[in-house]
């Protein structure tokens, strides 16, 4: 027991001060996608709700419809469409109303 | 005028009254005349009773004439005080059946006959505490006998009634023999009959006689009082008995085994040294322990009752042998102290048993059956006779402030006092008693609240439960006993005050102030030992419990409340089958007197039968062995069979043989009157 | 349970209340409507040294009546509805519920004859926590939201990555 309280009071504290301060473990947590709407097109937005295995990833028209609430953070789009999706870096999502994770991109890129 | 006018009063109310019920109770309005004599003879038996308390010893009445052809001797009537406490709860469980029957019987044959008997059984029994001499007791405690046979007999064609009916008259045959045997020694001895005369001259008695009369009338007294192991017609009769029928069992004739062992303590053979009452105080603490513990096992709430009534019939004796004790050993203050501890508990205990026995029988006609574990919820279906029977477990369980605790409370007293003896070795079996009595009042708490929460709480375990309704059940028989319950508790200085009258006039000793020195407090027939007050008691539980929740009405806040089912885990829903039973709810004194019981356990897996061991039903079974009956009864009654089989070849039916016998005899009374 | 007309108007003042009120100390009822327990896994961690709940004043309750916070993951089964409904009735108001993960969201499965598909069709949703299942970081945000001590962020985020081209990464 004291040889236990030794050696966890030299390793010193290691409960993180987050909300106060970032955490580090951070920068390595899965987090939703960001798209590049100059790469999407409509085929390449086709083929990305096609492959989202949840229902997070829909099109209307010209607008790419992303629900970040139902998002899995599998990683398919990405893999899918690579120009057109990277890593958002959010993990801080918390949302009062379940509207405001619903998300338009608009389709810029050329194709079809 | 003295009390026994009253009691002549009470009397003949109750000969008309059975004979109201003889021949006019097949109709309703013969019923009804019947009960309302039952009640007059009963209000003037309590009034009598309360009254001899105070006014002590009437002259003996020899009523000549048509009495004396009849018993062939003379007819001694007297009112005592000792006996007054007993008339008084005779009293009061009668005015309280009266009430109660109307609405139990159904007008017919069978019940004028049942009606007829009662009222001769009570007024048998008040004969018994009336008597004056030997041969009035005798005569009046084996009508009394009879007349409860009838009782219990109420369905004569049914083999349990027969069976329950069988083993009172057996036993109570046996322990009136050995009273006979008791009484006739001490008559013979001080060549009297009169039983002021017997006192007197007892003590002119050698000890040897004295100390077997006592021993006999102790166990022949202790077989109508439920002694262990003298108790076992008490399980078997109280059940097959109508309500009011076990309830006057327990309230009353029970205590007649305890009023005869009080008389011999007290009044008649006041036998010096201290064993015979070290002997009584063991007996009365191994009945409590025991009483209690079979009670634990019994799923059938009238065996319930019955061996509760055998505890506290224990406590009562107990409470008597140390009196007895103390006596001995020249503590005059205690000795009147455990007397008046010993009556009150008498008096407590004819009334809420009483009221629990009439209970359970109002449960068992609005919920169709006896069995704990087949009802459940009744204090929602059945709320009156919920709250009078919550008053009587109260009382029974002995939990201030009712007056069960009272009385509890005064014997413990008493046995706490030991060490004023002087001697260590009886100090230590005073105190052991008293550790006996702790286990059975810590006991009897579990007891009742099983006994009470099992039937009444939770939900209904079968759909004839769920289906009781309050229609015309009887209220305020129970509801009268209900009230002297919580009389008894909150007057006890009034009581305490008759009482110590009445054993002044017993023992000769006047506690006064080391009793009650004021007006409301009591102490322990000493000054500095302790105290206690059941009225500001009372008073102050009261105010407890209802100033807090005054508080909280007054002051709480004003927002909207929201009611919302009891939290159960979010469960879909409840089944009745997920509550306590009745024994998983007393396994644990199962498990922990496991020597005692001896259960029988025998449990069948259906993963026994099944080649694949696949699982199924369980069924198991545990029986208590009757201890009793297969270690005591059974040998006897079959050494008796033995001893008949053995003397039958006299009986042989040859003609021969008995001119033989006839000629025996002849030739020996001839040589004998020769000699 | 339908939300009411005017939702904002009373999540205001109940977010008002429940700042006055919780800011400070929290009792938190987890609620498991049939997930596969990686939510739990992470709310687990919570009372781990590392993350470590209890400094900011938050713990975990099993009773529902000492609770102040449902915590409810899962894509609510069916069967398990009526103890949601019970679970949510037994706390005491006020009261806060905190769907997290993407089952119970709605993202993940649709309503069929076995499953409601999100924890909104059951209970009245307060606050949303996504991920799938969301590290103990994102769920001390959420729960700091829930109290009105953090500010929310997704109303401002747009997911359109900053740069056009690929090849450089964030």
């Amino acid at each position: 027991m004291p040889l236990w309280f030794a050696r966890g009071l030299r390793r010193g504290v290691v409960t993180t001060r987050y909300p106060a301060s970032p955490d580090g473990s951070a920068a390595s947590l899965p987090t939703p996608p960001a798209f590049r709407p100059r790469q999407l097109s409509r085929q390449v937005v086709d083929r990305m709700v096609a492959e989202c295995p949840g229902r997070a990833l829909s099109r209307r028209d010209d607008l790419l419809i992303f629900d970040a609430g139902a998002c899995t953070t599998c990683g398919r789009c990405a893999r899918v469409a690579p120009d057109a999706v990277t890593s958002s870096g959010e993990f801080e999502l918390t949302a009062t109303a379940r509207s405001a994770l619903v998300k338009t991109i608009p389709i810029l890129g050329e194709g079809q | 005028m003295n009390p026994l006018d009253l009691l002549y009063g009470a009397g003949g109310a109750w000969l008309a009254a059975a004979l109201a019920g003889l021949l006019a109770g097949s109709r309703r309005p013969g019923l009804l005349a019947c009960c309302a004599l039952s009640a007059l003879g009963g209000a003037v038996a309590a009034a009598g009773g309360g009254w001899s308390l105070i006014y002590g010893n009437t002259p003996v009445v020899t009523p000549g004439g048509a009495a004396q052809t009849i018993t062939g001797g003379p007819l001694q009537l007297q009112a005592t005080s000792l006996a007054g406490v007993f008339v008084a709860v005779l009293g009061i469980v009668a005015v309280a059946i009266a009430w109660y029957a109307p609405r139990y019987h159904q007008p017919g044959r069978g019940t004028a006959v049942y009606l007829a008997a009662f009222n001769l059984a009570l007024l048998a029994c008040l004969a018994v505490l009336a008597a004056g001499g030997m041969v009035a007791f005798l005569v009046a405690w084996e009508s009394m006998t009879l007349a409860c046979y009838l009782l219990i007999l109420r369905h004569p064609r049914s083999a349990d009634s027969a069976r329950g009916a069988f083993w009172f008259l057996a036993l109570s045959e046996i322990g009136f023999l050995l009273v006979v045997a008791a009484f006739v020694i001490l008559s013979a001895k001080t060549h009297a009959t009169q039983l002021d005369a017997i006192a007197a001259r007892a003590h002119l008695v050698s000890p040897g006689w004295r100390a077997a009369a006592f021993l006999l009338a102790l166990a022949g007294f202790g077989f109508k009082a439920g002694l262990v192991p003298l108790h076992v017609w008490l399980p078997e009769a109280h059940p097959v008995a109508p309500a009011d029928g076990s309830a006057f069992l327990s309230g009353m004739v029970v205590k007649l085994g305890a009023y005869g062992i009080a008389l011999f303590a007290f009044r008649l053979d006041p036998v010096g040294g201290a064993w015979p009452g070290l002997v009584t105080m063991g007996a009365g603490a191994v009945t409590a322990a025991i009483g209690i513990l079979y009670a634990m096992r019994e799923r059938d709430i009238k065996r319930f009752l019955a061996y509760s009534t055998i505890e506290n019939t224990g406590i009562i004796v107990t409470a008597f042998g140390a009196a007895m004790i103390f006596h001995a050993y020249r503590q005059p203050a205690l000795y009147a102290f455990l007397l008046i501890a010993g009556l009150y508990h008498v008096a407590n205990h004819g009334c809420y048993k009483t009221l629990l026995f009439l209970e359970a029988g109002v449960t068992e006609h609005a919920a169709g059956t006896r069995d704990m574990d087949r009802l459940g919820g009744l204090v929602h279906r059945l709320p009156r006779s919920a709250v009078i029977t919550f008053v009587g477990t109260l009382g029974i369980a002995a939990l201030p402030p009712l007056n069960g605790f009272v009385s509890e409370w005064l014997i413990f007293q008493g046995l706490f006092q030991g060490f004023r003896t002087g001697s260590h070795l009886i100090a230590i079996l005073i105190v052991l008693a008293a550790a006996t009595l702790g286990l059975t009042g810590g006991l009897a708490i579990y007891a009742f609240v099983r006994g009470f929460g099992i039937p009444y709480l939770g939900m209904p375990r079968t759909r004839l439960a769920a289906a009781a309704r309050e229609d015309g059940q009887p209220v305020a028989g129970p509801g009268l006993l209900a009230v002297a319950c919580v009389a008894l508790a909150v007057g006890a200085p009034v009581v305490l005050a008759a009482l110590s009258r009445a054993a002044r006039t017993v023992t000769g000793v006047s506690l006064g102030p080391l009793l009650l020195p004021g007006r409301l407090t009591v102490l322990p027939a000493h000054a500095d030992f302790s105290a206690f007050s059941p009225t500001y008691l009372a008073v102050f539980l009261v105010a407890a419990c209802a100033v807090p929740a005054l508080i909280y009405l007054a002051g709480r806040p004003r927002a909207a409340s929201v009611s919302v089912p009891v939290w159960d885990g979010g469960m879909v829903s409840f089944k009745p089958r997920m509550q306590y039973s009745a024994m998983t709810f007393s396994a644990p004194t199962r498990v922990t007197f496991d020597a005692l019981y001896r259960p029988a356990v025998s449990v069948r897996r259906a993963s026994d039968d099944d080649p694949a061991g696949r699982s199924g039903p369980v069924h198991y079974e545990a029986q208590v062995t009757p201890v009793f009956e297969r270690y005591l009864y059974r040998p006897v009654i079959r050494a008796v069979e033995w001893l008949a089989d053995a003397v039958r070849p006299l009986q042989s039916g040859d003609v021969n043989l008995y001119l033989l016998y006839v000629f025996a005899v002849i030739l020996l009374a001839y040589l004998l009157g020769a000699v | 349970m339908k939300p009411a007309p005017d939702e904002a108007a009373t999540a205001g003042k109940l977010r008002q209340q429940i700042a006055a009120q919780f800011g400070r100390s929290l009792h938190i009822r987890t609620l498991d409507t049939g997930s596969c327990a990686a939510c739990e896994q992470e709310i687990r961690l919570l009372a781990a040294p590392h993350y470590d709940l209890h400094r900011l004043g938050f713990f975990f309750t099993p009773a529902p009546r000492h609770a102040d916070l449902l915590l409810v993951t899962g894509p609510m089964v069916r069967a398990f509805e009526v103890a949601a409904r019970k679970a949510y009735e037994a706390m005491p108001g006020p009261k806060v519920v905190v769907a997290t993960g993407a089952c119970a969201l709605g993202g993940v499965y649709q309503a069929d004859p076995f499953v409601h598909g999100q924890v909104g069709a059951v209970l009245p949703v307060d606050v949303w926590i996504p991920g799938c299942p969301p590290s103990p970081l994102a769920l001390l945000h959420g729960l700091g939201v829930a109290v009105s001590r953090l500010a929310e962020k997704t109303p401002g985020l747009t997911f359109i990555a900053a740069d056009e081209s690929p090849g450089d990464g964030p």
